[in-house]
């Protein structure tokens, strides 16, 4: 059950991460 | 799949299930539906198909575009309210495969609307489909999540509802890199993107499916006992969905929420001109990009946090913290304007669109305290017209005031400042809204057995 739970954050994790990442990265060029 | 793979009874969880694979399954859902923040990435494309650089004869224009979005934002609003009863008798599992084939469907409808160049495919297919698709999936795991998370529902919806926050944040570049890897010396790619994205959603909506349990009649977390001395406003009664509209504590949720969520939506729509133009010369308009995809962020991290911290210092107080912080830091941006602060301008509109997500987030539990678990599902969708009022009502409300004024000479860096004191006033009257909340009467509590269950062995 935890390997599934571990699974089941990695899933929808990585995307947001992602997602949350390239806009981190995009809004450094406001300060730019 | 069979009927009955999806239906509630199927979906009980059996002994040692852990109820935190609960708040990825709705994050799988939830992520996906929130790629309609993202959907105007398809608009300068959608009305290029045939003339691909420039607008051609036939092309739609922006205007034909924009009504896709509107469409499915009054249908999120409207399938939320007539369907609430609905996902709460047949369960999140059957209903967030609905959901999925809606909103997945609504993708591929729109594909072929594109093949055809039929608009009005679009708009049945994203719009009336999709918007369809948005409203089930939105409402459908969150009176599953305030079952599974009695202790701390604040915590567990946030968690679902920032992902609806989040789905924009992941759908932007996606739709970009697609429509990239789609494009031809003829076509724009916008096609190939729809279908991609349309079976990519559905089956990562998929897991939210296969993934949702329901606790067992009588489960309690273990350990966890309900305290015998609640807290004010927080209720051991329930009202149900039919009734919970005739009392006035729904009504006075609903203008909380639509005032914070006009507030915010309306500067949310407008961000990109409003920081270029109070900041004439000093913002670019990737600079101004950039504070849209951060005020996306904090729209996000706002749903989880406030929704999380209103487990600790209450609903009521939460929603006092919004709308007393809102009006100080609205009053102050043309202040921040004024003086050429670019930074404390960014911060306070970050601050600003972390409420106005955590209004969205924080309001499940709000209702759960107010109204009971029973069909909280249910009222939480017909509490989402407010949205829908909220997303026509503040739009107009700034664009019509900044035009207004630009009229009548006043310089575009100072045009917004009568729109930030009439945020405030909006503000108020949340405010007001919020103070007058009282618990309700117990002449609308149900009397007979509720359902909605909890059984023993689950973490």
């Amino acid at each position: 059950m935890k390997a599934r739970l571990g699974i089941m954050w990695f899933v929808v994790g990585i995307p947001l991460l992602w997602g949350a990442w390239n806009t981190l990265q995009n809004a450094l060029k406001l300060f730019q | 799949m069979s009927s009955s793979f999806l239906s509630r009874e199927n979906t009980i969880a059996g002994p040692g299930f852990n109820r935190f694979l609960v708040p990825p399954a709705a994050l799988a859902v939830h992520l996906c539906i929130g790629q309609a923040y993202a959907f105007s990435t398809f608009n300068f494309p959608l009305t290029r198909l045939i003339g691909l650089t420039d607008s051609a004869p036939g092309d739609w224009n922006l205007k034909q575009v924009g009504w896709i979005f509107s469409l499915a934002i009054v249908f999120l609003g409207l399938s939320s309210a007539v369907f609430g009863t609905w996902v709460e008798r047949v369960g999140p599992r059957k209903s967030m495969f609905v959901a999925a084939l809606c909103f997945g469907g609504g993708f591929l409808v729109s594909a072929v609307g594109i093949q055809l160049h039929q608009l009005w495919l679009l708009y049945a297919g994203y719009g009336v489909l999709g918007g369809c698709g948005l409203g089930i999936a939105y409402i459908s795991p969150v009176s599953t999540l305030i079952k599974w998370f009695p202790d701390r529902p604040g915590m567990a919806t946030g968690m679902a509802i920032m992902g609806f926050g989040g789905g924009a944040l992941i759908a932007a570049p996606l739709s970009v890199l697609l429509m990239r890897h789609f494009a031809t010396a003829t076509s724009k790619g916008v096609l190939e993107t729809f279908v991609t994205m349309g079976v990519i959603y559905f089956m990562f909506m998929m897991i939210g499916v296969v993934t949702v349990r329901v606790p067992a009649p009588g489960w309690r977390p273990s350990g966890w006992v309900p305290s015998e001395h609640p807290k004010p406003l927080v209720t051991t009664a329930n009202v149900s969905a039919a009734v919970a509209w005739r009392t006035p504590q729904f009504w006075l949720l609903w203008m909380v929420l639509c005032m914070n969520v006009t507030a915010g939506i309306g500067v949310l729509g407008q961000a990109s001109p409003m920081i270029q133009e109070m900041f004439p010369g000093r913002v670019t308009a990737i600079a101004a990009a950039s504070f849209v995809g951060l005020m996306s962020l904090f729209n996000m991290l706002g749903r989880f946090f406030w929704a999380s911290t209103s487990d600790f210092i209450g609903r009521r107080t939460t929603y006092m913290v919004f709308f007393v912080l809102g009006i100080v830091l609205y009053s102050l941006v043309p202040y921040f304007g004024h003086i050429g602060s670019t930074a404390l301008f960014v911060a306070a509109f970050c601050i600003i669109i972390s409420m106005y997500g955590g209004g969205f987030a924080t309001v499940p539990a709000y209702l759960r305290d107010i109204f009971g678990t029973f069909q909280v599902g249910a009222i939480h969708g017909a509490l989402l017209t407010a949205w829908s009022a909220a997303g026509v009502f503040g739009p107009v409300l700034v664009n019509y005031i900044r035009a207004y004024q630009i009229d009548h000479g006043v310089p575009k860096a100072e045009a917004y400042s009568i729109t930030m004191y009439i945020m405030c006033a909006l503000l108020v009257v949340g405010l007001i809204c919020n103070i007058a909340m009282r618990a309700v009467n117990p002449k609308f509590h149900h009397q007979g057995a509720v359902s909605d269950a909890a059984p023993t062995g689950s973490k």
